[in-house]
């Protein structure tokens, strides 16, 4: 489509030559750990896909207790390509996270974090706790008692952190328990509060990213370094595997759509063996390895503390990475992710299994 | 008799309706014809993805060509014609 009257009109008012030649003049550097830099992409894809699925859904949920759970049955029974909507948000929802924690440990095994990129690692770091917290307040807008218990699960062991614990706890649920108001405080969050701000976050993000430019492993930074423009290049290579992802997860929304429980009745007890989405297994199985009691403390109290205390020295990394701040080698903090990174994969795996 | 029949016949209805509810919902389209047509689409998706893919490729190839021979590049001062 060719229209010069069009084109000529918009360049009359608008003068964007100037980013055209920032597009034009941006390169990506090729090395053999460059597959990695299309991480960040795939996930801005799937939250891309998440925020349209979501808008779609939105029309036709029903954030009350005592339609909610309905509202979903007749999306997915009576809506045409309903179920697929839905399905699509789940998976995409689902990928999108197994995407931000791969981001994670590419970013942190190549030490893409040191300086002058430290706030590019932490504004990643909170996209990934929003990115945890969409996956709870999303799945807790289905009703049913799966989602009801982890919950409930979820906002008591926040509610176990000293000092700070009992306002968390009261704030995510808006009662003394899990009520109809934490799923109006879920569909809030999810809908409003969550996207303005993954939103914000993302863009700082995406510009920092630019501003510092993509970052180069130590190990290979000293040999001649070829580049690859990134329009058109890098754009093109970006789409091929968006549509490679973007089938992947139409074909899992086909053919394995999530269930949906039972309606969630708040008096009823928890049902047995319930276990929670797997991003959360593995601080699930950590907390069954505490006992009840240590030392006349509370023992779920002190595994909260020991896992806030983990993730809290994770997200300062590049403020602690003092030899790859100076461009050098950092065996030590490549063995605490490898660390970091196993004992994730094997408590999810003995959680899955358990 | 015949009325008080079949209102006590509407009435079983409803109520084995009621007893009849699935605790689990279909999530796909129920009637095989459907669920037919969603495998059909899906792979038909898959062949679209598979030919944009090829598309891309190409370009992707054409464009490096032209940017190992240099051409891409605009130089400047160009005498114009006009």
């Amino acid at each position: 489509m060719n229209c010069p009257r069009l084109k000529n009109w918009f360049w009359e008012r608008y003068n964007i030559d100037e980013i055209r030649d920032l597009v034009k003049q941006k390169s990506v550097p090729k090395h053999k750990y460059e597959i990695w830099y299309y991480t960040g992409g795939i996930t801005l894809f799937l939250f891309i896909i998440q925020f349209i699925t979501g808008m779609v859904l939105s029309f036709y949920y029903v954030p009350h207790f005592e339609h909610a759970h309905k509202s979903i049955i007749e999306i997915v029974t009576k809506l045409n390509m309903g179920w697929f909507f839905r399905s699509l948000h789940h998976w995409g929802a689902q990928i999108a996270i197994v995407m931000l924690f791969i981001h994670l440990w590419s970013t942190l095994l190549l030490k893409a974090y040191r300086k002058p990129r430290e706030f590019v690692w932490v504004s990643g770091f909170i996209l990934l706790g929003i990115a945890i917290f969409f996956g709870l307040s999303g799945y807790f807008l289905l009703w049913d008692e799966r989602a009801f218990a982890a919950v409930r699960v979820a906002t008591g062991g926040a509610g176990n952190l000293p000092v700070v614990g009992g306002f968390i706890k009261a704030f995510l649920r808006g009662d003394i328990d899990v009520t109809g108001d934490t799923l109006t405080r879920f569909y809030a969050f999810h809908v409003g509060i969550l996207p303005l701000v993954t939103f914000c976050l993302m863009v700082l993000h995406i510009l920092l990213v630019q501003y510092h430019g993509m970052s180069v492993p130590v190990s290979i930074k000293k040999e001649k370094l070829k580049e690859t423009p990134f329009f058109p290049n890098f754009v093109y290579k970006d789409l091929i595997i968006w549509l490679v992802m973007l089938g992947i997860v139409v074909t899992l929304a086909t053919l394995v759509p999530p269930e949906i429980g039972k309606k969630a009745d708040p008096l009823a007890p928890a049902p047995e063996n319930i276990k929670p989405e797997w991003y959360f297994l593995f601080l699930f199985q950590t907390l069954k390895l505490f006992p009840g009691e240590i030392l006349g403390l509370n023992g779920e109290t002190i595994a909260i503390l020991l896992i806030s205390a983990g993730i809290l020295f994770f997200f300062l990394i590049p403020f602690f990475d003092r030899k790859s701040q100076r461009e050098e080698r950092s065996t030590l903090f490549t063995w605490i992710g490898l660390i970091y990174f196993l004992y994730f994969v094997l408590m999810t795996i003995i959680g899955f299994i358990s | 008799m015949k009325k008080i029949l079949t209102s006590f016949a509407g009435m079983l209805i409803s109520v084995t309706d009621l007893f009849a509810q699935q605790d689990k919902f279909d999530l796909l389209p129920a009637a095989s014809y459907d669920r037919f047509i969603v495998y059909q689409n899906l792979v038909i998706f898959w062949i679209g993805i598979i030919g944009l893919i090829v598309i891309i490729k190409m370009k992707l190839k054409e464009v490096e060509r032209i940017q190992k021979m240099g051409i891409n590049k605009e130089e400047k001062n160009i005498p114009v014609l006009d």
